[in-house]
This record gives C-alpha cells, sequence and structure tokens, in this order.
C-alpha cells in the first residue's frame, strides 16, 4: 500500500515540475533557516572545549542587592572578598574556579595596535576548564601566592603576537606597561564560550585591585563543579543557606539575591528572570513562538499550493470515491504524499544546511566558532519537518474528502 | 468593471480565502521591514552635532580605591602636560565615561520651574567642544570667566533645549540638577552620539569639579592626520608610566562608531534575509496558483476570447482580479497596521509608520502585478479555437 501511495507521488510530482520546485523550495529553505538557527542554538549551550563538564556546573555570574522597599537596586558580578570568604569554603562542590570577566587592553607589537583580553583567574580554573595546552603549562598555587608575573595566553594570541608558528614558553607578553612571562599556550577557546575564552589568563593576586575591602561587588564570577549531577540541588541549598550568614549592613541593600544556576539559566535570567524562577520557560516559550511565526507564512503557501494540486486531480478522486474508497483512505494517501514531499524538501534543507555552515565556519565570523549538525539538530529538524508537512497536508486533504463524487468527477477538463 | 471583478472575487472567497491570508500576512512583514527601514533611515540622515574622526578615546580603567580629589586633579595635570607636549595632539579634554559610542551612560533627572526632563549628562572640559568639534546654536562653551561665577553653568543641546524650554529662550534661564540650581549658558546642535541609527536624546555637558572629579577616568584626544600605530604606543606608553592604571586602553571614537553601528544593522540584515526570503516563498506560491487557476478556466478565456474580447483585456482581466484580491489584504492589513501610531506602540512617530505602511501597500500590489503578468499574458494567448475545441 505504501509503495503504492510512494510511486503516485512520486508521478504527482514529476507531473508539474514547477509546482514541485516551489514546494520543495519553500520547504527546505524553510528548514535550512531552523537548522542552522538550531545549530547555532546548540553550539552557544551544549558542552565544548574547553568547558567539557557543563552538564555538572553551577555559575554564579552576578548577585543583587535591594532596599526593602525594593526602590533601590544595584547588581554586579560578586567581589573578591564574597568569592574568597564565601564561597571557596563551600563543601558540596569538588571544585571551583573563580575569574574575573575580561577587560580590554591594548598591546602594541612590530608597529601594529592588537586589542588584547585579561582575564584573572585562581588555579582551579584549569582544572574546573579542560584546556588544551599547546605549549607549557598552567600556573600552580606557589605562583598564585608569590603573584608571580606569569601568563598564560592563547595560541591566537601567541601567533598575533609572536608572529605566526613563533614558539612562545619564556617570552615575554606587555600589557599595561607590565611584562609577564609567558608558561602556557592553550588552544584558543571559541567565542562562543562566553564565559572562559580570552586572550590572556594572569592569576588573580597580580590584579591591581579589587582584592581588598568587604564590599560584595566586584568583578568575580564563580564556576562551581559538582562531583555528580545529583549533587546540583545539594549545591544550590548550601549556596542559599550561606547567603544568609552573608553580612551586607548598609543602608538600602537589606535583601541580597544571588542563584547558582546552569549555563542556559545564568543568560535567561538576566533577559527573562522574575524573582526567583530563572526565566527559563519564558525564553522556550519566547522560542516556540517565533518558530511559529516564521513557519507560518511557508506552510500557508503550502497549503495552498496543495489545494490547488489536489483539485487538479479531482477526476482520478471521483473515480476512487465512486469505488468506494472512504474519506479517511484519501485524507491519509494524501497526507503520506505530502509527507514524502516534505521529507525530500527535508534532505535537500540538511544539504543546504550543512552548505551555509560550511561557510559560515570558515567565514570565521564568530571566531573559532565550529557549528555542527549533530543528532541532536538532526532530531528537531526532522521533528519540523514532520510538523509542517501534517500541517501543510490536513487542511487540503479535508477539502478532498467533502468533494462531490458527480462534481469531481464531471469538472474534469 | 471594478464591481464586476470584486463580485467576482467574493462569489470565490472560499477558494480565495488562502491567498487572501497569505498576501495579509505577507503584508505585515513587508510593514514590519518597511518601518525598520524608515525609522533608521531618518535617524541616519539627523545630523550628528559633532566630528569623530582622527579622534580617539583612552580609558584609563580603575584607578584603584584610597584616592583623594586633590591627588586625581594633580594626576590630571601631570598627564595633561604630558600628552600636550606631542605635536601630533591637538587638543584633549578628560571626561566622564561616556564617550560617543561607547555602551557607557550617565542619566539623570532635571527640572525646570516644575518640568522634568531625564537627560544625558556628560562631564567636560572647556577644550571639549574643540576635541569634537561641535557646534554652538547659541550662548557660548565654557570658558575662564565660569571659574569666577557663584552658580555652576551647564550646556543643554538642542533636543533637551526644546524639550524642557520649547521655542523659548533657554540662555540664561537656571536648571535644578544634581539638587542644585545651575544656569544655562548655551546651546549646541543636538548630540547623536549613541550611534548612527538612535535619534538623538537630551544632553547637558557640565564640567569636572572637585565634586565628581573622582570618577573622571576617560581623556578625548584630537590627533593630526598622521598619527599612526607608532605613535599610539608611544602614547599608552607615556600614560601608562605617568599613572598607575589597571586597565588602560585606546581606541579611535570611529572603530566605537561602526561596531556601534553594527548593533543595529547585522540584526537588520538578518531580519531581511529572513524576511526577503518569505516574500520570494511567497512570490512563488502566488505566481503558481493564478496560473494554475488560469489553466483551470481556459474554457471562460476561450469564449471570452471568441465573442470578440481583445488580448489585452483578458490579461487586463487577470490582473485586475489579482490586485482586486490583493486589496482585500490591505484593507483587512491596513486596519492592524494603523494600530500601530494610535495606540503608539514602540514609541515611534505616526509619520515613520505611515510611510511605511504606504511603501508596504506601494510593494504588495507591485509583488501581485509582478506575479499575474505572465500568467495573464499566457492567459492572452490562448486561441479560442484550441480552448473551445477541448470541452
Amino acid at each position: 500500500m505504501l509503495k503504492n501511495y510512494f510511486k503516485i507521488a512520486i508521478a504527482v510530482l514529476k507531473r508539474r515540475k514547477f509546482f514541485t520546485f516551489i514546494s520543495l523550495f519553500g520547504i527546505s529553505l524553510t528548514l535550512t533557516i531552523l537548522i542552522v538557527l538550531t545549530a547555532f542554538l546548540d553550539v552557544l549551550t551544549s558542552p565544548a572545549y574547553p568547558d567539557v563538564n557543563r552538564s555538572k556546573e553551577l555559575f554564579i555570574n552576578r548577585i543583587v542587592l535591594k532596599s526593602n522597599k525594593e526602590n533601590y537596586t544595584s547588581q554586579s558580578p560578586a567581589s573578591f572578598y564574597f568569592v574568597n570568604n564565601f564561597v571557596s569554603k563551600m563543601k558540596t562542590p569538588e571544585k571551583i574556579a573563580i575569574h574575573t570577566g575580561r577587560n580590554t587592553t591594548n598591546a602594541y607589537q612590530n608597529n601594529k595596535k592588537m586589542e588584547v583580553e585579561l582575564m584573572h583567574t585562581n588555579v582551579s580554573f584549569w582544572e574546573v576548564y579542560q584546556f588544551e595546552f599547546v605549549e607549557g603549562k598552567a600556573f600552580n598555587a606557589q605562583d598564585l601566592e608569590n603573584a608571580a608575573q606569569v601568563a598564560v595566553i592563547s595560541a591566537d594570541t601567541r601567533s598575533k603576537y609572536f608572529g605566526e608558528g613563533a614558539l612562545a614558553l619564556g617570552k615575554y607578553v606587555e600589557a599595561n606597561n607590565i611584562k609577564y612571562r609567558v608558561i602556557g599556550v592553550v588552544k584558543s577557546a571559541p567565542a562562543t564560550m562566553i564565559y572562559a575564552n580570552s586572550d590572556i589568563y594572569l592569576p588573580y593576586t597580580l590584579a591591581k585591585s579589587g582584592l581588598k575591602g568587604t564590599s560584595l561587588m566586584g568583578e568575580y564570577m564563580v564556576t562551581l563543579l559538582a562531583r555528580s549531577t545529583a549533587d546540583l540541588p545539594l549545591i544550590k541549598e548550601e549556596y542559599s543557606q550561606l547567603l544568609k550568614k552573608v553580612p551586607h549592613p548598609e543602608k538600602n541593600q537589606e535583601i541580597l539575591l544571588s542563584y547558582p544556576d546552569s549555563y542556559l539559566e545564568s543568560f535567561t535570567r538576566e533577559i527573562f528572570g522574575k524573582g526567583e524562577g530563572s526565566g527559563k520557560d519564558r525564553f522556550f516559550l519566547m522560542i516556540g513562538i517565533f518558530v511559529f511565526l516564521f513557519m507560518l507564512l511557508p506552510t500557508i503557501n503550502l497549503v495552498n499550493i496543495n489545494v490547488s494540486r489536489i483539485m487538479e486531480r479531482s477526476s482520478e478522486i471521483g473515480v476512487r470515491k465512486a469505488f468506494g474508497a472512504s474519506s479517511s483512505t484519501l485524507v491519509g494517501q494524501f497526507i503520506v504524499e505530502n509527507m514524502i514531499l516534505t521529507i525530500l524538501g527535508g534532505i535537500l534543507g540538511v544539504l543546504l544546511s550543512l552548505l551555509v555552515i560550511f561557510v559560515l565556519n570558515s567565514s570565521n565570523l564568530i571566531s573559532h566558532m565550529n557549528l555542527t549538525i549533530n543528532l541532536t539538530v538532526l532530531g528537531y529538524s526532522l521533528l519540523a519537518c514532520l510538523v509542517f508537512g501534517l500541517m501543510s497536508g490536513v487542511y487540503p486533504a479535508w477539502r478532498m474528502s467533502k468533494l462531490n463524487v458527480v462534481t469531481a468527477l464531471k469538472a474534469n477538463n | 468593471m471594478l464591481k464586476h471583478l470584486f463580485k467576482l472575487i467574493w462569489n470565490k472567497k472560499k477558494e480565495n480565502f488562502l491567498l487572501i491570508s497569505e498576501v495579509l500576512i505577507s503584508f505585515m512583514v513587508i510593514f514590519a521591514v518597511f518601518t525598520l527601514l524608515v525609522h533608521n533611515y531618518r535617524n541616519y540622515k539627523l545630523p550628528r552635532g559633532f566630528d569623530y574622526e582622527q579622534v580617539w578615546s583612552v580609558s584609563l580603567g580603575d584607578l584603584g580605591e584610597s584616592k583623594d580629589k586633590d591627588s586625581v586633579g594633580l594626576m590630571h595635570e601631570n598627564l595633561r602636560n604630558a600628552l600636550k607636549s606631542l605635536p601630533q595632539i591637538k587638543e584633549l579634554s578628560f571626561t566622564s565615561s561616556n564617550v560617543p559610542f561607547s555602551s557607557s551612560m550617565y542619566r539623570t533627572r532635571v527640572s525646570y520651574k516644575g518640568k522634568e526632563l531625564n537627560t544625558d549628562i556628560y562631564r567636560t572640559e572647556m577644550s571639549y567642544k574643540e576635541v569634537l568639534q561641535m557646534q554652538l546654536v547659541s550662548g557660548r562653551w565654557f570658558s575662564a570667566e565660569d571659574n569666577a561665577s557663584a552658580k555652576k553653568s551647564l550646556i543643554i543641546d538642542k533636543c533637551g533645549k526644546e524639550q524642557l524650554f520649547g521655542s523659548g529662550e533657554a540662555i540664561g534661564k537656571m536648571i535644578s540638577l544634581d539638587g542644585e540650581e545651575q544656569k544655562v549658558i548655551g546651546v549646541v546642535e543636538s548630540f547623536k552620539d549613541k550611534s548612527d541609527f538612535k535619534a538623538p536624546e537630551p544632553a547637558i555637558f557640565t564640567r569636572i569639579d572637585t565634586g565628581n572629579i573622582k570618577n573622571i577616568a576617560n581623556i578625548l584626544i584630537r590627533v593630526t592626520a598622521g598619527a599612526d600605530a607608532t605613535f599610539e604606543g608611544k602614547v599608552y606608553k607615556l600614560i601608562a608610566s605617568t599613572m598607575k592604571s589597571s586597565n588602560l586602553e585606546i581606541k579611535h571614537l570611529s572603530d566605537l562608531r561602526s561596531s556601534k553601528n553594527k548593533e543595529t544593522t547585522i540584526p537588520m540584515i538578518i531580519f531581511f534575509i529572513v524576511a526577503g526570503f518569505l516574500i520570494f516563498n511567497v512570490a512563488l506560491g502566488i505566481f503558481g496558483v493564478l496560473w494554475y487557476n488560469i489553466n483551470k478556466r481556459r474554457g471562460e478565456i476561450g469564449l471570452r476570447r471568441a465573442i470578440g474580447a481583445t488580448a489585452s483585456s483578458v490579461s487586463g482581466q487577470l490582473v485586475g482580479e489579482a490586485v482586486v484580491l490583493a486589496t482585500f489584504s490591505l484593507i483587512i492589513g491596513s486596519f492592524f497596521a494603523i494600530q500601530f501610531p494610535l495606540l503608539n506602540v514602540f514609541d515611534l512617530p505616526a509619520s515613520v509608520y505611515l510611510t511605511a505602511q504606504f511603501l508596504a501597500i506601494v510593494f504588495i500590489y507591485l509583488l501581485v502585478i509582478l506575479c499575474a503578468l505572465y500568467p495573464g499574458k499566457q492567459a492572452a494567448a490562448i486561441y479560442p479555437a484550441v480552448a473551445l475545441h477541448e470541452e
């Protein structure tokens, strides 16, 4: 039976090549855009070099201080005081990485200007984030304690600073008029690794400010690595207990809020978060609405074309009905035919997205971003394909099944 | 004729329902595209009010804690003298961190006789106007005579002046800012400093004084045309050795401007690509459906030709039908589109929406006519003998 449907579908597709082209064009381009978007979201959120442990990690990126009446709010990353005296005393996490945000400064080498980003980190940072060392190694606790003027640089920085292919170990990089000895070179992290990518990594003891004082606001971020995913709720619990012990005596700072979030939540909280909620649900809702609106137009277009095509076959339908085919059989047949068309369009769409992704990757629009079509992405696009096929097939099939036998047979011209 | 066409479409409203809704949604997409385009283009055409070429912005970074205002003032003077001695530097001014095209903002509320205004505040010096080559509309910029005056003086831009004083005179009026009355001594051209695509907002320029000098960590430098990367490296070294800074950074305003503009243009380009693809898709769909409908009506067209209709009147009828169909969609679409200026969604001026709506209507008509022309021509080429014979 299915084989028959398949044969009919192919025959119909061959009959009106222009219509087939329009349908396939619409389906494949719609899917291409969806697949590329999914791949992009996937690269932003799923674990990859150097952040391979992401499913076991929680991120503390900001603390919020509010007044009792909530008419005064300030938020920023945490201070070193807060991180060092409270967060680093936590027991449940296996490792605690702390680092600052990226600070940009300039470097001048061989009459060229470079912009370099500096990040101050602790030693655990190198254990939580699995950087691949091209040369040398990370700084150790001894370097950190002695405030040794050493730096780990990225491979990109090495080739920009010392020239293509040159080795950097033991040489000096200069930033803010201070020379740092290079003790390690890591493979550059992609720009899509929002927290961990930087050009130069320094021990936090070299930071010129922010290490003293008891203010809670500062520029440090924390990554908590759990022993297993089962520990994540325990860490959240411990953190909320810990917050209660943090003194914040200043006026207008009566309420202290901060949450250890999963990677995705740490972004959605900033944009959609409300109170305790991380805003993840709203984020998915927005994506859903966008995808729906985006697919609406191509779907209506496809429905329109399908209705035209199906009416063209009214004589065939009339004959089948006259010989006793039920409406549901006809509807089933048409939906299957439409699915075959959609899946053909889907295959084209995947091929097109491979091309687009190849172009995007090789253009280096976002440095070191490596978009891929993996199983998740493929799964979602297959789902989109099926939904698309169903949505655009049901209405024409229903219209067709309503056809009156007599008019259908007569309408042939 | 037109009435007849309306009747034809109305009789087949069920068949045409899908086509109408498709054109309707396309209209809404095109309306959004044109609203964005018109809005951004209008802002782009507005004068900037200053010149950013050959201007560098130096961010001194965090100057550390425990600095008292006297030592900051001394450091500023040392730095100024050191930089001024370089021949490539024409003029420089210390300023708050909200330099043009930066992401930094400092906003506050000022009032004049009970009328309030949210405005950007820029801390500047006497040389600021020269560095950015701003144009005065009336009054004067800060000068040495302000040092002696009892009241603090400030300068407002044209945009802020119009919102606060309307068409009246601003010079000499007292504005309440930072909890004290300050005197307006000058009006400059509107200051479009957020990006080329953002309309100017009210701006007030005040002088750096002992109250805020601790937070001043930026310098704007106007350099001569010959200043290159080597010279920039020299300036960097000079500043770094004159003061202790944690993150010294020199940026060119022209670079800041292009990266700021990208915040508008890149999302816009992505949106246009997606919208363009949708419209192309729809155009093909309309084309296909019209073509199919005409093939279905060969008999009718043949009959009309047989009783003397000319080729152009036949193709005219088909194009006319498509236009009437589009009109149905556009009437419904305009009903929705007109709600935007009426309800003042997104805070854009009504004229932007109306222009966009007009352009979108023209675009949709053109699109539909274009899609109908070829099928119409084909219909006109039908020979009555052949068409009627088929029956």
